[in-house]
This record gives C-alpha cells, sequence and structure tokens, in this order.
C-alpha cells in the first residue's frame, strides 16, 4: 500500500480510491508509488509552470459525477462511428461490427516506458480501469470517421485510456471532442502506433464548460514512411491541457501538429507537445496559433528533440498569439534539443495585439469594429483550421471558431 | 459636396494641419499637391476617421452633413472611400469574401438589400477585368505576396465596385508604371459623374496628364496655400514647392 506525504484533500481521496480497490496488478501498484512521488504537478514544476493542476484540484470537490443529458454533436453531421466515454465510463456503438476495423473494450497498459516521469500518465495508469481498443487492419482505408466523445458530467476524477493501432499501409480519422459541463478531472491516455506506410489523421476539439479540468495525453510511435496528422481547437476549460507526444523511431515518416486556442473568461488552454526523432529523414511541421481576451490564459510548449541517429530531420515550428485584454497571458516555450549534425529545425514565436492598421482598414471599406476585429480573428486561427483537409470538417470547425466569436 | 472648414489636426500632441480651408463642389476632381510632410495623409486619415486623427477644431462636412462623429464604417457607409497610400495584406482574409462582407456591411447601414452571390462575382469580375487584376488574384488572401502596383489595383477594384459617392486617393499614383496609371484614369474617368466627387492627392503632375482635375490646391504646412486650375500642377512640376515651403 502507498502513502502520500501530506496529500491534498483531492490526492487523498485518489490515494482512498486506489486503496480501496481489489485485483490491482504489480504494475498498478508501481504506477501509483510513482506518482506518488512525482505527486500533482504544480508551478514549481518545470513543464507544468503555466498550468498549475495541484492548484486547481486543491479546490475541486472530490464528490461523485452526476448524469446529465448529452447534448447532440456538431460532428454527428459526418456520420461518425460514435463511442463515447461518459466520466471514464466506455459506451461501444451500438451497430454492427466493421469490416476491416476490430474495436472493443480491453484492460489498460500496464506501463507507458516513456511517460514514466509523467505524474498524470502515472496515475491514469493507476487507476484506469478499462481501455478504448482499436486496431485496423492492413492496408484498410477506413474512410468513415471515428468519433471518440470525451463527456465530463460531473465532480470527482475519471480515468481512461485508449489505444490504437493502425496497421501497415492503413488509413483512418478520429475526431476526438472533449465536452460536458461538469467540474470534475478527467484523464485520458491515449496510446497508439502507426505502423510502416499507414495514414493517421486526428482532429480534437476541447469544448468542455467552464468547470472541468482535463488532461489528454496522445502518445504516438510511427514506423517507417508513417504519416501522423494532428490537429486542434481548443476553447479551454477551467484548466486543460493537452499533449501530443510523437516519436519517430523508423526512417522516413512524418507528422504534422497543429493548435489553435481560443480562450475568454477565465479558462485555460494548454497545448504541449513533445516530439522526439531517433531516426533519419523524418519531418514534422507544427503551428499553434492562440487569442485570449480577458483572463484568458493560452499555454504553449512545444519541444523537438532530436537525438544523434536523426540525420536530415526537417523539422519546423512556429507559434503566434493574439492578447486582446490587458488581463489576458499568452506563455509560449518553443524548446530545441538537437544532438545530429546535418538537420533542418527551426522556431518562430510571436505575441501581439490586432493590427490597427488592418483594422482602421477593414472599418474604412464598411465593417464596423466588432465586424472588423472577428475577421481578423477569424483569419489569425484559420489557418490552423485550414490544416483540415477534408471540407465537411474544416467547416465544423470553422463554424465552431465562428460561434466563440459570435459568444464575445 | 466636401467641404472642410478650418480644420485643426494634432497627432500625438503635433498640430499637423492648420486651419484647412477646402470645399470640392459635386461632380468635381480636385487635387492636392504638396510637399513631404505637409499633412496630406494626416488629411485624408482625419476625414476617413482614423483613431488619433482627431479634430481639435473645425468641420468636414459631406453634402451639408458634419462627419467628425461618425465612425470609419459609418462614414464608409454614407460614401466616402479612401484609397490608401501604402494599402494592407490581410492574411487569412479571403479577397473575394471581404470585398463582399464590406460592400454589404455598406447597402445594409444604408437600409439598402444586400448584393447576391451571383450579381456579386459577375460584377467583380467586369471591374476586375477593368483595373487589370486577374481572377486569380481574387481568389489569393487580401493583397497577401501582391506587388506594389498589384495593391493600388485592387485600392481601384474596390473604388470600382464601391462606387462611392466621395473618393480620396492617397498618392494612388505612386510607384505606378504607365500603363497602371493609365488604368487608374480609367477608373477615375468612368466613375466621374454628376454626383460624385474625387479629391486625389499626389506628388506629382503625371497623373493628372489622365485624371483632367477641375482645380488644383497647394497643400504646404498645414494649410491651403494656393489653389487654382490644372495650369497650376504644371507650373509645380517646373518650379517646385519651395517657394510654397517658405510661404508656410
Amino acid at each position: 500500500m502507498s502513502a502520500l506525504a501530506n496529500p491534498s484533500p483531492f490526492e487523498a481521496a485518489l490515494e482512498a480510491d486506489f486503496n480501496a480497490r481489489s485485483g490491482t496488478s504489480e504494475a498498478q501498484a508501481a504506477a501509483f508509488d510513482r506518482f506518488a512521488k512525482l505527486r500533482l504537478p504544480n508551478r514549481r514544476v518545470e513543464g507544468w509552470k503555466w498550468t498549475d493542476f495541484n492548484a486547481a484540484l486543491r479546490s475541486a470537490e472530490p464528490g461523485d459525477a452526476a448524469e446529465a443529458d448529452i447534448k447532440p454533436s456538431p460532428f454527428s453531421a459526418l456520420d461518425p462511428l460514435e463511442f463515447r466515454i461518459v466520466n471514464g465510463r466506455i459506451e461501444l456503438p451500438d451497430e454492427p461490427v466493421s469490416e476491416g476495423l476490430r474495436y472493443g473494450v480491453v484492460n489498460p497498459v500496464a506501463t507507458i516506458p516513456d511517460l514514466e516521469d509523467h505524474p498524470i500518465a502515472s496515475l491514469n495508469v493507476a487507476l484506469a480501469r478499462k481501455a478504448l481498443g482499436f486496431e485496423v487492419s492492413d492496408d484498410v482505408a477506413f474512410d468513415r470517421p471515428v468519433l471518440i466523445r470525451h463527456i465530463n458530467t460531473g465532480g470527482g476524477f475519471s480515468f481512461a485510456q485508449t489505444m490504437m493501432r493502425i496497421s501497415p499501409g492503413a488509413r483512418l480519422r478520429l475526431i476526438e471532442t472533449y465536452e460536458g459541463e461538469g467540474a470534475g478531472f478527467y484523464s485520458h491516455l491515449f496510446h497508439m502506433v502507426v505502423r510502416d506506410g499507414a495514414d493517421f489523421r486526428r482532429a480534437v476539439c476541447q469544448d468542455m464548460g467552464e468547470g472541468g479540468i482535463v488532461n489528454s495525453i496522445c502518445a504516438a510511435k510511427l514506423d517507417k514512411q508513417a504519416k501522423f496528422y494532428s490537429t486542434g481547437l481548443s476553447t479551454g476549460s477551467r484548466l486543460s491541457r493537452h499533449e501530443c507526444h510523437v516519436h519517430f523511431w523508423a526512417p522516413g515518416s512524418s507528422a504534422s501538429i497543429n493548435s489553435a486556442a481560443l480562450v475568454a473568461g477565465e479558462r485555460h488552454s494548454d497545448f504541449t507537445t513533445d516530439t522526439q526523432f531517433r531516426a533519419e529523414g523524418c519531418a514534422v511541421s507544427q503551428l499553434h496559433k492562440g487569442v485570449a481576451k480577458d483572463r484568458g490564459r493560452n499555454v504553449f510548449q512545444g519541444k523537438f528533440h532530436v537525438f544523434r541517429e536523426a540525420q536530415k530531420t526537417d523539422a519546423k515550428m512556429a507559434a503566434n498569439a493574439l492578447i486582446l485584454s490587458d488581463g489576458a497571458e499568452a506563455n509560449h516555450k518553443p524548446e530545441l534539443e538537437i544532438y545530429a549534425d546535418d538537420v533542418e529545425c527551426a522556431h518562430g514565436s510571436t505575441v501581439g495585439a490586432l493590427d490597427e492598421d488592418a483594422l482602421f482598414y477593414l472599418r474604412q471599406r464598411g465593417l464596423n469594429e466588432n465586424e472588423a476585429r472577428a475577421l481578423l480573428i477569424e483569419a489569425f486561427v484559420g489557418e490552423v483550421v485550414e490544416k483540415f483537409e477534408d471540407e465537411a470538417l474544416r467547416n465544423i470547425f470553422a463554424s465552431l471558431v465562428d460561434k466563440w466569436l459570435e459568444q464575445q | 459636396m466636401l467641404k472642410i472648414d478650418n480644420l485643426h489636426v494634432a497627432v500625438s500632441g503635433a498640430e499637423i494641419l492648420k486651419g484647412l480651408s477646402l470645399e470640392v463642389p459635386k461632380g468635381e476632381v480636385h487635387a492636392i499637391m504638396g510637399p513631404n510632410g505637409s499633412g496630406k495623409s494626416t488629411l485624408s486619415y482625419t476625414v476617413a476617421g482614423r483613431d488619433g486623427y482627431d479634430a481639435t477644431s473645425g468641420d468636414v462636412t459631406l453634402d451639408d452633413e458634419s462627419v467628425l462623429d461618425l465612425s470609419p464604417d459609418e462614414r464608409a457607409a454614407k460614401g466616402l472611400f479612401l484609397s490608401f497610400q501604402h494599402p494592407m495584406e490581410i492574411p487569412g482574409v479571403q479577397t473575394m469574401n471581404f470585398i463582399r462582407t464590406a460592400m454589404n456591411a455598406q447597402r445594409k447601414a444604408r437600409g439598402e438589400e444586400e448584393v447576391s452571390a451571383a450579381d456579386f462575382i459577375r460584377l467583380i469580375r467586369e471591374k476586375a477585368k477593368l483595373v487589370g487584376l486577374d481572377d486569380a488574384k481574387l481568389k489569393r488572401q487580401f493583397n497577401v505576396g501582391f506587388s506594389g502596383g498589384e495593391k493600388k489595383r485592387m485600392e481601384m477594384l474596390q473604388m470600382a465596385m464601391f462606387e462611392p459617392r466621395f473618393a480620396i486617393m492617397d498618392e494612388t499614383d505612386s510607384g505606378l508604371d504607365i500603363d497602371a496609371l493609365k488604368m487608374v484614369g480609367e477608373v477615375v474617368n468612368a466613375l466621374r459623374g454628376p454626383d460624385r466627387g474625387f479629391l486625389v492627392i499626389t506628388h506629382y503632375q503625371r497623373l493628372l496628364d489622365y485624371i483632367k482635375p477641375d482645380a488644383v490646391h497647394v497643400l504646404a504646412g498645414g494649410r491651403i496655400v494656393k489653389s487654382g486650375g490644372p495650369e497650376l500642377a504644371v507650373e509645380l512640376e517646373k518650379s517646385g514647392y519651395e517657394q510654397f515651403i517658405e510661404a508656410a
């Protein structure tokens, strides 16, 4: 049995939950031990200095999740194969199994070697009861989108995992939404492998209510000539952090990792990525756009770690932030750690206000101040929305941006 | 039509326009010429309503209605158009979408019906041909990667689309080659009419070979120091502004 020294009420509730379980595996116990050492991350821990889970959860009610009505999803228009994880409980679609895609509820992973020093990943491994498992068969292009709706309706805490294997030559489109008005803490650990020549495209929509506290981790391992795309849009929540850990293990793979944040009120959005290059000739392009107003906080941390064997790496990162109010924040940390000598790596970061010259120009043409501001913000974020190649998907994300702008 | 009466304007605390008076009657084209720093751009920004260009005294009226208390978009809806000396590049804004949105915003403010998508496309294609911009440019982001000349063509395209009551053209000729100058002349001459007025701000007489002004004014030291007919522009080209700088 583990023991946390001086736990916060929330940590004590996590510990009580863990200790009350029967049949925990050694691996889960080891994971809880790691968490007991790492604890809930706070601002004194580099990598978490702008996204303090310990502070946010200190005042969170460790109560039970309440059931609530589930709203229709804007992504239903794409006729997706829909899965739900409601307060950590997995719901499979009520339809016949699709050819080329196997899925089901499986036991969670016992360890994720690359994330052993990650406090919330360790906690997830210790506490997640079930995982949603997927496997796309060799050379199958599964073109119907898969939708996973993570719905947080209550207080308390919940943990879930997703595991996915995109077999050689296969293709899958995934949409993940994080939604619900709950004030609980939700942790999702998504562990996947994109095999040789496979193609995986992920769209993430973070649209929780103001109370939600969420950490999602997508850890992807890419094999030879695999393609990985992930583009996320976040309107934040009380505390929201979406992480993408992409590891290139074999030559010739590529990834495009993009994110846009629109945060108003007291909302917080964090996109953190860690890209590790361990093989030759891999390429990444990464773009982040953040808009913060009122007392909203937009965090972006992007790291490229190029190992010595990863010659001919081509990695580009750009992060641009707009600040619309005096109390709003943009926090960027681009990081390059390069041990190979024949690589092209670049990063750029800008923070600014809306361009007054452009605003005046638009107003001279007849747009009122709100219309002119909205057009410029839409254009700013539009560069990320354009990353969705599928037109119908792109239009849904564009309409979510419009909806946000209308609410301001 | 446009009447500027004893206008004083301070920018960042410094007085730039010092009692400027000017009247452009309906149906006329007036040119303003003047040395660098005489207040030409300040005049155009003030009339268009840019923040930070505030009249400390005097008035600007369009058809006897003061515009100084109106926002830039309200002035645009009244039919006031400014062709910018340095047109903006606006990344991410689709050209056609923007021009249509602007056109409809003006119409809506005037209580007119919005232009339909089909009518709009027909109109913009026709006007693009007039100003010498190919269709591919209309599908791009607004002015992004355009040459200086192309940006000025985009200004003329919008002027031709909006058909403003009164247009101020702030050094539209700067950076243009002869063919483009001719085009500007054609656009202005096509729009010239009994109910429309133009104020053409320029350094050189060249543009006035294509747009015959009804009057020419010399702006120096924040005031109109001399007014005359088209022959004044020719005289200025020969003798320069020095006499006026001293006079101001």
